[in-house]
């Protein structure tokens, strides 16, 4: 066992072909990341030095944004260098094991899932898709004011429920039209996954984001897929339309919570969803 | 969860006066801005459901309109914006409706 260094999981791939990890890559913890072979699958890994990297450690570090953001865009700059070499699962980030020796026992037991996983991602991208709208456009008509000079209390009353039922007229046609622009979307993807909105506090957005899906799209259908999400800006301008991509498909690959547990050691608990977005600005 | 609000080890608690007052009065308008939007939610639910007379609905009208005003009045006292007073509950969203 080393004493201090753990193993730090970026990804899995089919063993490439000149079975060398990707060239120049540094990780994490700006250590040089190799690949740990089983099974005919490689792991992308680095080692790390267990005293910033250890369980406590982490939680301590997974409050501190400037550690996370930067920790967490190595992270994926790995799985992409990677990628280039062939389709990837990308792991959560903070998945960590107590040697290789570990990594290749992982590999052999999951060898089914991972190559089945790495089968139903072959050729194909993940495409990720954000809606915005500005609710006042799809706020309804203003009704007549309501009189009120010698009931201002009453008028007072009635205009506030106005308000309300508008908000909600709003946020029901902008969610319309969500649904309409998914349901186009994803006619042309093999699989679908949705998000939840992202946390305006950290994401920097005006209005609603009413939608947040990621596509997983055939690479034969790339162009047509960009140009949809370009046709159906143009179709509804009350929407805004954010198309990001290409990505490793992190949607696509997550294994079933049970695995994930299993065999798995100094895991940082939840250490939030592996898949990284675009820079809070 | 932003960058200025994550706890910094190390980090000295600051006693400025001003901003002590400030924090403390945000935290008790959010309170009262929470309790006066509850109160106007369940005045409209019983204006729609009925079975109050029109000098009611005119009272309770006039009475939410002036808790309205001071609150306003109150927040430009303490220089606070409507954003000010509401709390990020985490994975439960803010704790006033943003709209």
């Amino acid at each position: 066992m080393t004493d201090s260094l753990a193993t730090w999981l970026y990804a899995v791939m089919a063993v490439p072909e000149d079975s060398t990890p990707p060239p120049g890559l540094t990780g994490v913890a700006d250590e040089p990341v190799r690949l740990v072979e089983q099974a005919g699958l490689a792991a992308v890994v680095g080692s790390v030095p267990l005293e910033e990297f250890d369980e406590d450690a982490l939680r301590g570090h997974l409050e501190d944004l400037e550690w996370l953001e930067r920790t967490a865009r190595a992270h994926h700059r790995v799985i992409n260098g990677a990628a280039r070499q062939g389709q990837v699962i990308p792991l959560r980030f903070a998945t960590l094991y107590h040697d290789d020796d570990r990594v290749r026992a992982m590999l052999q037991e999951r060898r089914e899932d991972f190559t089945a996983t790495l089968r139903r991602v072959a050729d194909r991208t993940e495409w990720g898709v954000k809606a915005y709208v500005d609710p006042r456009s799809f706020l309804p008509d203003p009704d007549e004011p309501a009189g009120g000079e010698d009931s201002p209390g009453t008028a007072y009353l009635l205009r506030r429920r106005a308000q309300r039922q508008d908000q909600e007229t709003a946020h029901l046609r902008a969610t319309e039209r969500a649904e309409e622009i998914h349901a186009s979307l994803a006619a042309l993807a093999v699989a679908t996954a949705a998000h939840p909105p992202q946390d305006t506090a950290l994401a920097a957005y005006e209005g609603w984001m009413v939608l947040n899906n990621s596509y997983l799209v055939p690479d034969g259908l790339t162009e047509e897929f960009t140009a949809l999400v370009t046709t159906l800006g143009e179709r509804y301008p009350a929407v805004t339309l954010e198309v990001s991509g290409p990505w490793p498909p992190y949607s696509f690959t997550a294994p079933p919570k049970r695995e994930a547990q299993e065999g798995q050691e100094g895991q940082a608990g939840e250490a939030g969803e592996a898949r990284p977005e675009e820079a809070p600005s | 969860m932003t960058a200025d609000r994550a706890p910094r080890p190390g980090r000295r608690i600051e006693v400025d006066e001003e901003s002590v007052r400030k924090s403390l009065a945000g935290l008790v308008l959010t309170i009262v801005e929470l309790l006066r939007q509850l109160m106007e939610r369940q005045a409209l639910r019983r204006v729609e459901q009925g079975g109050i007379s029109d000098e009611q609905v005119e009272k309770l009208g006039l009475t939410l309109m002036a808790l309205e005003q001071n609150m306003a009045e109150l927040r430009e006292h303490f220089g606070l914006t409507e954003d000010d007073l509401n709390l990020d509950l985490g994975p439960l969203g803010p704790l006033l409706p943003r709209d």
